[in-house]
């Protein structure tokens, strides 16, 4: 029987992960540097019509490793989904998360940037940003992690989801009676709103969801009230 | 809950078992059977039927119904 084991690595493996995403934008960065020193720019700038050069090999190389970065970061996530479900299903239980990927709820300020970027170009996408407030919610399901779900659980998640449901479909029925008098108003007034508050809305179900499952489960007033 | 007595405990402890032991043998939550001890929630009739089986007492008698 072989026993040869391999030596524990130095460095935990998220943290070479994050070296690798570190590495990359710094090669982005000093290609940046390249093409604007050495290059004109070129690739900086905008540009009508491109027409290779030997000179666009250090961005363009930087660019295809943050492409692959990001490829590799996709894979890892449909991974650890679909290991995470499979654990439901074999278990019964819930996810397996950490509290600490509410963090991600601060992306949500991201859409703050939405204001500037339609002023500037006058694109809406910047608002959805606003969605990713919703992510605060895996600060309550990260509480609940591969909690046993039984019928009580599922009832209270059946009715944490309805109860979310009906804020976000009814924030969004109020902007739709907001957008109906867009006659009135000019309509680059109306979509940014509306744009930003159905992003918003997202949010706000994602978010409610989880904390209305959380606070059902935990709090016996909470729970006696809604029956 | 208006209407609804649990006498779970009572059966429970007559048979020498914990909570955690019952919510084991019929497959939820220690706390699940902590609220339905203090007629908290209103169970299925398939947990029911397996509360009354594990404790060995008639269902009509743990769950009591005005």
């Amino acid at each position: 029987m072989d026993t040869e084991m391999k030596p524990a690595s130095k460095f935990p493996l998220w943290l070479k992960r994050a070296a690798g995403g570190a590495a990359c934008a710094a090669l982005t960065g000093a290609a940046v540097w390249y093409d604007l020193t050495y290059n004109g720019g070129r690739l900086v700038y905008p540009m009508h019509s491109y027409a290779f050069r030997t000179t666009d090999i250090p961005m363009l190389a930087a660019v295809a490793l943050d492409v692959l970065y990001v490829l590799y970061l996709a894979y890892l996530i449909v991974r650890w989904s679909r290991a995470q479900k499979e654990h439901v299903i074999k278990t019964g239980r819930t996810r397996r998360l950490s509290p600490k990927l509410g963090f991600l709820g601060f992306c949500g300020f991201l859409g703050f940037a939405g204001f500037w970027i339609y002023g500037a170009l006058g694109d809406l996408s910047g608002f959805i940003f606003f969605a990713f407030f919703g992510f605060f919610g895996f600060f309550f399901e990260g509480k609940m992690s591969n909690t046993l779900m039984d019928e009580r659980f599922k009832e209270n998640a059946a009715k944490a989801e309805r109860k979310a449901m009906r804020t976000g479909f009814g924030i969004i029925f109020v902007l739709l009676l907001f957008a109906g008098q867009a006659g009135r108003l000019t309509v680059e007034l109306v979509a940014p709103i509306l744009v930003a508050g159905i992003a918003l809305a997202v949010a706000l179900t994602l978010f409610l969801s989880e904390y209305l499952l959380y606070r059902y489960d935990h709090d016996d007033a909470a729970a006696l009230e809604e029956e | 809950m208006d209407g609804f007595t649990c006498n779970l405990k009572t059966y429970r402890v007559r048979k020498g078992m914990t909570q955690g032991e019952l919510a084991d043998i019929v497959g939820v939550r220690r706390e699940t059977i902590m609220r339905l001890e203090k007629a908290q929630y209103n169970p299925s009739l398939k947990l029911a039927v397996d509360i009354s089986r594990a404790v060995e007492a008639p269902i009509e008698e743990i769950f009591v119904f005005d």
